[in-house]
């Protein structure tokens, strides 16, 4: 390189600086409640191959790291000085959006008329219209539903707003005033970014700045690089499973096969299932995406805090996903609640990680965000208005030498919580119970952390509660190691009354006043051994209402005396009689075990492919038809698949002949 | 709040050192003290400090009318967890407030971090039916049987202080103070501390939280403050004692008594007091505090010359939301340590020397090179002078240190691979501190041009014109004793409290009365505050003067606006007018930040704070001490290459002197690197402003006749 090693450290400073110079620059004038709660916002200085190279590094999201502008740049051609480029439109920016609220800008970045970067900032906005306020729901099927689709447009012209797309843009927006006021928040953003990177170049010289954006991103390769060294050279494969897609009750698969081989890492996702007809699907392009790698940079990240991030660190990754698949839908697929996909993404990439290298990430975490709405009709106006009052997040996975962490989950927005005064001062509810979930966690020599329990009381009628998002019913968060798999979500109307309910889907949900509604999120697989947890933790657990005493007793082989004291003696013979858990590896939990009694790998992955001579559209409509006909109670709501698939043989003599049906029909048509 | 003494003292108590100055009230005269913390027994420290300053000064106990004392007791209790054993009593459903906190881990990407270890863990937290809704009213009242139960539970638990939170206390206080009278009845040699009676406001686990450090401080804070006093008698000090507190202020001992949790941030504060306080009109209205000592670096925004309160400070994992003055670690201090890492590249921190064994020069066993070694090796600091030659530092080895550490970045030749090396890990740290300093500004969306930098702590004035020159600040302010400025900031203290109410009432309505229900408030705690005020002083100090500041936002949106009131905005207003004020400021400041308004939509005031001051009687500038005359002698110092630096004694140079570098000015307590391009004038109060040079000036020394000339 030819800069040199302290002017590569200080350039870096400076230029992280100033990507988070231009995230505080967005974060003060935003006006979305998005932006300035949930910190669903992001910037960065991308070079001028369309890469980030300083990204905040404790600031808005930490997903978009690998995000590429190529797309967006090859859509728009050559900028001028003080254009803004606009987008939304994941099938127009090669998944830089991922659904339609998440607002894109780009602008570059000129010295004395060269093009030395560009500033790029992205906010989730409050709405851009479409069927429903906010414009997500995981019902809709296709992107005209969600609302105004933007592909790359100059909003800005040499510095001149188009005040005419600006206008269409208002008049498609349900709050235009806020809107407008995040897009102003946004481009302030790019400029103060555009003014300090002019200052650097002004001290250090553009040809610095340009040799610096190559230099830093080989830097931040080369630490990359030795992090993902430590895989050891393989293929490895792994499966996990999103509920349903919401408007079917039939599970849906995502595959990987991750293969490793000295520091290159490809994550391959052949045989996860077509795209679905909701909200569900994950627009990336076909191209490596950030949600796809986000995993990977957790790993390299954790493993060395001096890793720059920056597009480098993962260059050294490559990704294959199928085109017509979850993963990769076609337009005009829905895309609005992408992010249930994405955790579980997280999931599957860890779980290919610990297959290949015990002990280098967590158990599966509890992989769910519940984000509470309660909707509520204006006495007066008539005018219904609702209000995120919580969002519940779950346990940590456990991993080698920790616990998995309790209510909380790295990796996901990281955003505080609403305490319960500002929900009862906001909305007609009482909190009623705001805990850490007994048992919730899976059981392992380290414990998953444990899920929440939130329990509100309506104090009014005529209200309803909307969650979208909700995933973990049926598919447990694994274990790993030995540990155990953690109980999943449930919901709970009117919990410990005659009038008690399971909830298992909610897009709008309407409550009465009085009615109690319990919401228990999953805790994280736990991991190693449960019968060699030192005694001690099995005890303080107990002490502070963590874990039962019958869990203490069951799951660990820890007997308490009375006083809740660690019985020494009752628990070394307890542990010595357990002679069942020969289990090192990981631990599905029921559910899933049941599931792929009847699907199994190569019927799941046979199905896809002879549902790959189909249009992509119609793939999911064929494949629920299947499933549906072979396990009728997948026609039903019931999440459980205990008694539909008591007799996995029976079941798969019912399949398999649908499946040569349709291998049939394009050997037929071939 | 004076006794008869002329003199006022002010003490704040450092890791390494307690500084100590004596002010006189009449004739503004200074003296300074520094004398090594006991950490075992800190009352010690300052009883000899105590001597010392009055031998230095000539004073004696009677001529001692206040005594202003800056602790890090509270807050070293906290961050090492040697406070009381505390258990807390909840409301039903939120035993495992404590736990959850707010639900968020300190960093998002690193999958290894756990969560913080609670305060009071959920085996000694209990839960009472009691509960108060979000209307304040009662939803279940306190009950007898449950409180027999309750004082078992915390019997049994161990518990040695208590504190009490219920849901929704801020607004009815006084079920809360119904449970803690129940079971002082019950327990009573355990300390109760109801929540709501330490800061009433929404949040019930930082208010929860903020009992909970209260009652679990207290007993070591009543232990230390008993043995102080008792040492200040022995040698004949009588005067009264006042405590720092954090939101830049000071109280009474009885107050600091009952509220220790007010004293935790207010080392940092006491600082940006004396900021405010001593720099003169030549410096303008906006500051930036640059407080750099032996480990680390702080820094504060100081715009119009008002303090800037936050309610988001930090202790250790705890979030603090009482009023604190926001004081902010920056990325490199004295102590971080430099070091290269695999790629080649040279790093510095984020881990620590500290001052045990702190840099490789102190001589305590450190090895690694830290940002203090690097001001030795480049010639800035000398070894032999460093606190005025009390302390010896080792630069043969702090060079020796850096030159392996040159060697192994790659750096060639041998003379001068220290000087370089260190060199470069100075540029890195300035960089560092440099774009912290830019975000402190962006956050706020303050322009930098309009601040002067003000430098105090032991390395702050050694520091500063670097971080200045990297940062492009023009100005730079050093105090006379930049290394005790901390505990000139105790002595000007003066007595003030914070008082809080949640509102929640609609503004702008186009009702009659919306704006009686603020009014009502605002009158409420202004009695309560004057009332508290003049308990502090016995009465002889001048009347308390009241300023507000009241949190709003449009009902549907999710983020408050802070208006502030001064207590000149405040007076004989009716309630209809102070509703005016209210929704004026709110316009203003949105129309400001957001560049529109919207007048016809209701405004929601949520939270009203209401702040007494007791104004004190200040010194006259003091006059500087006579120049004693000091030959000039040179020292070379690197600065990307070796340059010819004047080197002076501060006590040499008269009000007007100018200083154009490359200089060295050296003090008792700290030694100012004036850089090429920047010149240093001693004002007439003995500060020394150093300025970006407009053109080219020649470096030296120009006494005042010369420059006159």
């Amino acid at each position: 390189m030819t800069l040199n090693s302290f002017d590569l450290e200080i350039l870096r400073h400076k230029t992280v600086a100033a990507a988070e110079e231009m995230g505080l620059t967005l974060l003060r004038s935003a006006r979305t409640i998005y932006v300035r709660e949930v910190a669903d916002f992001a910037t960065a200085l991308v070079g001028l191959d369309g890469k980030p190279f300083a990204y905040p590094s404790d600031l808005g999201l930490s997903a978009f790291v690998d995000l590429d502008l190529k797309a967006t740049l090859e859509r728009t051609g050559p900028l001028r000085e003080g254009d803004v480029i606009l987008s939304n439109l994941p099938y127009a920016n090669g998944g830089l959006s991922t659904h339609l609220p998440d607002l894109q800008l780009v602008r570059p970045i000129f010295v004395g008329g060269e093009l030395i970067a560009y500033g790029w900032a992205m906010a989730h906005t409050s709405d851009i219209g479409g069927g429903v306020p906010s414009s997500i729901s995981p019902r809709f099927s296709d992107v005209y539903q969600e609302g105004l689709q933007l592909p790359p447009v100059r909003l800005m012209k040499e510095g001149r707003m188009d005040e005419d797309l600006l206008s269409i843009y208002l008049a498609n927006c349900r709050s235009p005033e806020t809107n407008l006021g995040d897009v102003r928040a946004m481009i302030g953003a790019l400029e103060a970014g555009g003014r300090r990177l002019t200052e650097i170049a002004g001290s250090h010289g553009t040809e610095a700045i340009l040799s610096f954006q190559t230099a830093l991103r080989e830097y931040a390769a080369e630490k990359a690089k030795a992090v993902l060294r430590q895989i050891p050279n393989g293929s490895y494969d792994f499966r996990d499973y999103l509920d349903h897609d919401f408007v079917s009750n039939v599970p849906l698969r995502l595959k990987l096969r991750l293969t490793a081989k000295d520091g290159t890492v490809d994550l391959d996702f052949a045989g996860t299932d077509p795209q679905v007809a909701s909200a569900f699907n994950l627009p990336t392009a076909g191209e490596r995406h950030p949600y796809l790698t986000l995993r990977l940079l957790q790993l390299i990240g954790t493993a060395d805090k001096t890793v720059p991030m920056n597009h480098g660190a993962l260059s050294s990754v490559t990704t294959q996903t199928p085109p017509g698949s979850i993963v990769n839908p076609d337009y005009p697929a829905a895309c609005g609640v992408r992010h249930a996909v994405m955790l579980r993404l997280m999931d599957l990439v860890s779980g290919a990680l610990l297959t290949a290298c015990p002990g280098i990430v967590p158990a599966a975490g509890g992989g769910t965000v519940l984000p509470v709405v309660l909707a509520e009709t204006d006495a007066t106006t008539g005018r219904r208005k609702s209000a995120v009052i919580q969002s519940i997040i779950a346990g940590g996975g456990a991993r080698e030498g920790g616990d998995g962490v309790d209510g909380r989950e790295s990796g996901m927005s990281n955003t505080r919580n609403s305490p319960i005064e500002t929900t009862e001062d906001a909305a007609p509810v009482r909190v009623e119970l705001y805990g850490l979930r007994p048992d919730s966690g899976g059981p392992g020599r380290f414990r998953g952390g444990l899920g929440l329990v939130y329990r509100i009381r309506m104090l009014k009628p005529d209200l309803a509660i909307l969650a979208r998002g909700l995933e973990r019913f049926r598919f447990a968060p694994w274990g790993a190691a030995g540990g155990r798999s953690a109980p999943p979500c449930r919901v709970i109307l009117n919990e410990g009354t005659d009038r008690e309910r399971d909830i298992t889907r909610i897009d709008i949900l309407p409550v009465a006043e009085g009615d109690t509604l319990t919401f228990m999120t999953p805790g994280g697989g736990g991991y190693g051994d449960p019968f060699a947890r030192d005694p001690e933790a099995v005890r303080r657990d107990v002490a502070r209402g963590f874990v039962s005493a019958a869990s203490a007793e069951q799951d660990y082989g820890v007997i308490l005396t009375a006083a809740g004291d660690v019985d020494v003696d009752a628990t070394e013979t307890a542990r010595a009689d357990a002679f069942d858990r020969a289990h090192t590896g990981f631990d599905f939990g029921p559910e899933r075990k049941l599931w792929e009694s009847v699907m199994d790998d190569a019927t799941a992955t046979r199905l896809n492919a002879a549902l790959g001579h189909l249009p992509a559209s119609a793939r999911t409509t064929r494949r629920r038809l299947i499933l549906e006909a072979a396990i009728p109670a997948l026609a039903g709501d019931t999440l459980s698949l205990a008694d539909s698939l008591r007799d996995p043989g029976a079941v798969r003599s019912l399949l398999l002949p649908l499946i040569e049906n349709l291998e049939a029909e394009h050997g037929a048509a071939a | 709040m004076t006794g008869t003494g002329q003199w006022r003292i002010g003490i704040d108590v450092g890791g390494t050192f307690n500084d100590l100055v004596a002010e006189n009230l009449a004739t503004g005269r200074r003296v300074f003290h520094k004398e090594p913390s006991v950490p075992s027994d800190p009352s010690l420290a300052v009883q000899r400090g105590m001597t010392g300053l009055l031998d230095v000064a000539g004073l004696a106990p009677g001529d001692i009318g206040a005594v202003m004392h800056g602790t890090t007791l509270a807050l070293n209790t906290i961050l090492q967890r040697q406070g009381a054993r505390v258990a807390a009593v909840v409301s039903r459903g939120n035993r495992h407030v404590f736990e959850i906190a707010r639900a968020q881990l300190p960093a998002a990407i690193d999958f290894t971090h756990g969560r913080e270890e609670p305060l009071v863990p959920a085996d000694r937290v209990f839960e009472t039916e009691a509960r108060i809704g979000a209307d304040g009213t009662i939803v279940a009242a306190v009950d007898d049987a449950e409180m027999d139960r309750l004082a078992d539970d915390l019997r049994r638990a161990g518990a040695e202080a208590v504190a009490v939170m219920l849901v929704n206390s801020y607004r009815h206080p006084a079920l809360e103070a119904e449970i803690a009278e129940a079971l002082t009845r019950r327990l009573p040699d355990l300390p109760f501390v109801a929540s709501a009676a330490i800061w009433p406001e929404a949040r019930e686990y930082e208010r929860g939280l903020l009992a909970a450090l209260n009652a679990s401080i207290r007993p070591l804070m009543g232990a230390y403050f008993e043995r102080l006093t008792s040492r200040l008698g022995e040698l004949g000090i009588d005067a009264p004692l006042f405590i720092t507190t954090n939101n830049g202020g000071t109280v009474s001992l009885q107050t600091a008594l009952d509220r220790p949790i007010d004293t935790v941030l207010s080392g940092p504060a006491a600082g940006v007091t004396a900021a405010i306080d001593t720099a003169p009109s030549e410096a303008g209205d906006n500051l930036v505090t640059f407080d750099m000592g032996g480990t680390s670096a702080d820094m504060s925004i100081i715009a119009g010359r008002a303090p800037e309160l936050t309610s988001a400070a930090r202790v250790g994992d705890f979030p603090i939301m009482l009023p604190v003055v926001s004081v902010t670690a920056i990325g490199a201090g004295g102590g971080s340590i430099l070091w290269r890492d695999a790629q080649g590249v040279l790093k510095i921190g984020p881990e620590s020397a500290g001052s045990d064994p702190g840099p490789i020069a102190y001589g305590r066993g450190g090895t690694r090179p830290t940002i203090t070694d690097c001001y030795l090796a480049t010639g800035i600091v000398d070894p032999a002078r460093f606190l005025g030659g009390r302390m010896a530092l080792d630069g043969a080895a702090a060079a020796a240190g850096l030159a392996a550490l040159g060697r192994d970045l790659g750096l060639e030749g041998d003379e001068d691979v220290a000087a370089r090396a260190a060199h470069a890990g100075l540029r890195v740290a300035t960089a560092m501190m440099g774009v912290d300093l830019s975000k402190l500004l962006a956050r706020r969306g303050l322009d930098l041009r309009d601040f002067t930098m003000v430098a105090y702590g032991g390395a702050g004035a050694t520091h500063a014109m670097m971080l200045a020159r990297e940062a492009g600040l023009s100005r730079v302010l050093i105090p006379g004793a930049p290394g005790t400025f901390c505990a000139l900031g105790a002595s000007i203290a003066r007595i003030q409290r914070d008082f809080v109410a949640s509102l929640g009432h609609l503004l702008g309505t186009g009702k009659a009365n919306a704006g009686l229900p603020v009014k009502a408030a605002l009158d409420r705690l202004s009695q309560e505050a004057a009332t508290w005020a003049r308990g502090e002083t016995a009465g002889d100090a001048g009347a308390p003067r009241i300023s507000a500041m009241v949190r709003a936002r449009f009902p549907d949106q999710a983020y408050d606006l802070e208006l502030e009131f001064g207590a000149d905005a405040l007076t004989r207003r009716d309630a209809a007018g102070l509703e005016r004020l209210i929704l004026d400021a709110f316009h203003d400041r949105h129309r400001t930040l957001y560049g529109f308004e919207d007048r016809a939509t209701p405004v929601l005031a949520g939270l009203l704070r209401v702040t007494v001051t007791i104004p004190a009687e200040r010194p006259a500038s003091p006059r500087p001490e006579p120049a004693k005359t000091v030959p000039t002698e040179h020292r070379r110092v690197w600065d990307g290459a070796w340059l010819d630096a004047h080197v002076l004694d501060r006590a040499s140079l008269p009000p007007g002197a100018r200083i154009t570098g490359p200089a060295l000015l050296e003090q008792p307590d700290t030694t100012i690197w004036i850089v090429p391009g920047w010149t240093g004038e001693v004002l007439p109060d003995g500060n020394l402003m150093v300025t970006q040079d407009a053109g080219d000036a020649a470096p030296g020394l120009r006494r005042p006749a010369e420059h006159a000339s």
